[in-house]
């Protein structure tokens, strides 16, 4: 079946779906009863907090109101739990090494005065965001929607860089690395590798996020910002780029952050597929950050949703909301468009006209007119990784 | 305009995160359940990880949860012994299983 028939399908089918199916097996609505922390921390309000060691954070769904994604609400995942603090920041150098003719160790300073400077409005997600809606539950830890967040990124592009370095002939392969590690030494770092042909235009090494500089738990002084990819890919708190002409085998490429490579990207627990890929691209996704589950409304007052949209960077070209459980659909207002990486603020408006409980549903279209599924039509795979249901929150009319 | 001079110095200075020390992270305690076995947790598991990393994975089965203590040992290095591998994937089981050995 193509991936386009599998949504038509999905809509077809949207009428049978009414509140949350419980049959074994059918992918449901990602967890969303989480409690906030009320232990605030470094630069962050108080956060759904899953571990403290390293930090794994995440924003509550009253975040995902608007384009960007305050510094203080933005997720936080860390996987090695040494996160070494760069107090003498005249001393930060990131290490541009391995095939090329001149190799750079280049400070903050450089970064900031001896590159062109360039600003890109992007989402980042992980992998794992919403894992809890899978069935049966994988592992991993078992993220909500809020795993993912939007910034302005501010820094120099990455193809400058190796430009200044000089990529030999037989340079091939880009591999990153940060400055956090492992408790033990021959455990692995979380490092990436990228292909030359990957290197696009818009791939950053970042130092500043929503006008100001990185907050310690997002990566400071600098990450990688490649938009559209999940975020295991942006590695925090860059140390060193090495360039290379063969692939070198890391675990966290070739065994964690991986997904079936079919075309349902799909699998049981029972037959698990062999043959796998990294997640690299996001799909097509979107939340509503207003109102939240179990807000009491007023009969007849206007209420006004709002939440934000995005993909891989092709761009949002609707958002349909349903204010019925999915029976009809009305086109919301699309909010500028700051750029086609970044969330799409949306809103619409309604009067609740019956008492009782309303379920509103949104669905995000893109420019290839794909649109997310409803979340029982989602495939399984054995990370719980990618999905991407249509998104639903209850409420109480009183 | 002392103040004006003040409050922007003030800006200034929330605005540059330089850090002048370490940042020390918040402790928050994740509640495991505490039965006689809880030791070898608190001895192997919190060299790389907190407890939050326990309570916030779905119950599984009991082999899933021995395959995540082997793979700590085996990826990640911690040094876990073969006694206290048994001890440990009982213990995740029992109280973070679902009833499935496989």
């Amino acid at each position: 079946m193509q991936r386009r028939d599998f949504f038509k399908t999905s809509f077809v089918a949207s009428a049978a779906l009414l509140g949350n199916s419980t049959l074994a097996g059918e992918t449901k609505q990602p967890i969303d009863s989480q409690s906030i922390s009320k232990i605030a921390f470094p630069e962050k309000r108080p956060l759904i907090t899953y571990s403290d060691r390293p930090p794994l954070l995440e924003t509550p769904r009253d975040g995902f109101t608007t384009a960007i994604t305050p510094n203080n609400e933005f997720f936080v995942r860390w996987h090695s739990p040494r996160i070494p603090t760069h107090t003498e920041i005249q001393d930060y150098r990131i290490s541009i090494n391995g095939l090329v003719d001149n190799p750079l160790y280049i400070s903050l300073e450089n970064l900031k005065n001896d590159y062109e400077q360039v600003e890109i409005t992007a989402v980042l997600q992980c992998g794992g965001n919403s894992r809890s809606a899978f069935v049966p539950q994988t592992s991993g830890i078992q993220w909500g929607s809020g795993a993912m967040g939007c910034a302005k990124w501010k820094g120099v592009r990455l193809k400058d860089i190796l430009h200044n370095a000089g990529l030999s002939k037989d340079a091939h392969w880009i591999n990153f690395t940060g400055y956090d590690t492992p408790a033990f030494n021959k455990a692995p770092d979380l490092i990436r590798e990228l292909e030359l042909h990957e290197i696009k235009d818009d791939i950053i090494i970042a130092y500043e996020m929503n006008g100001e500089d990185l907050p310690y738990l997002n990566g400071y002084p600098v990450r990688l910002v490649i938009p559209g990819a999940y975020s295991d890919s942006w590695i925090k708190m860059l140390k060193n780029i090495n360039v290379t002409k063969e692939y070198k085998p890391l675990y966290f490429m070739d065994t964690a952050y991986r997904i079936p490579d079919n075309e349902c990207e799909c699998e049981t627990q029972d037959n698990l597929v062999s043959k796998t890929k990294p997640i690299t691209t996001m799909n097509i996704k979107s939340l509503i950050g207003y109102p939240t589950s179990n807000t009491l409304i007023n009969l007849n007052s206007k209420v006004v949703a709002k939440g934000v949209a995005f993909d891989s960077g092709h761009g949002i070209k609707d958002v349909l909301i349903s204010v019925n459980g999915g029976r009809t659909w009305e086109s919301a207002n699309l909010e500028e468009e700051l750029s086609p990486h970044a969330f799409r603020a949306f809103k619409f408006a309604f009067i609740p006209k019956n008492k009782g409980k309303i379920t509103i549903m949104a669905k995000a279209i893109n420019r290839l007119g794909e649109e997310q599924p409803f979340a029982k039509d989602i495939k399984w795979n054995h990370g719980g990784y990618k999905y991407n249901g249509i998104d639903s929150v209850t409420i109480k009319v009183v | 305009m002392k103040r004006l001079i003040l409050l922007t110095l003030l800006t200034l200075s929330t605005l540059s995160a330089e850090y002048t020390e370490k940042v020390k992270l918040p402790n928050v305690t994740f509640p495991m359940v505490i039965d006689e076995d809880f030791k070898v947790m608190q001895r192997n598991c919190q060299w790389c990880h907190s407890f939050g990393y326990v309570i916030n994975q779905a119950n599984q089965s009991r082999k899933f949860w021995h395959k995540v203590v082997v793979k700590m040992r085996e990826v990640y290095k911690a040094p876990i012994s073969k006694r206290d591998e048994k001890t440990a994937t009982d213990y995740l089981f029992k109280h973070y299983g679902n009833g499935k050995l496989e």
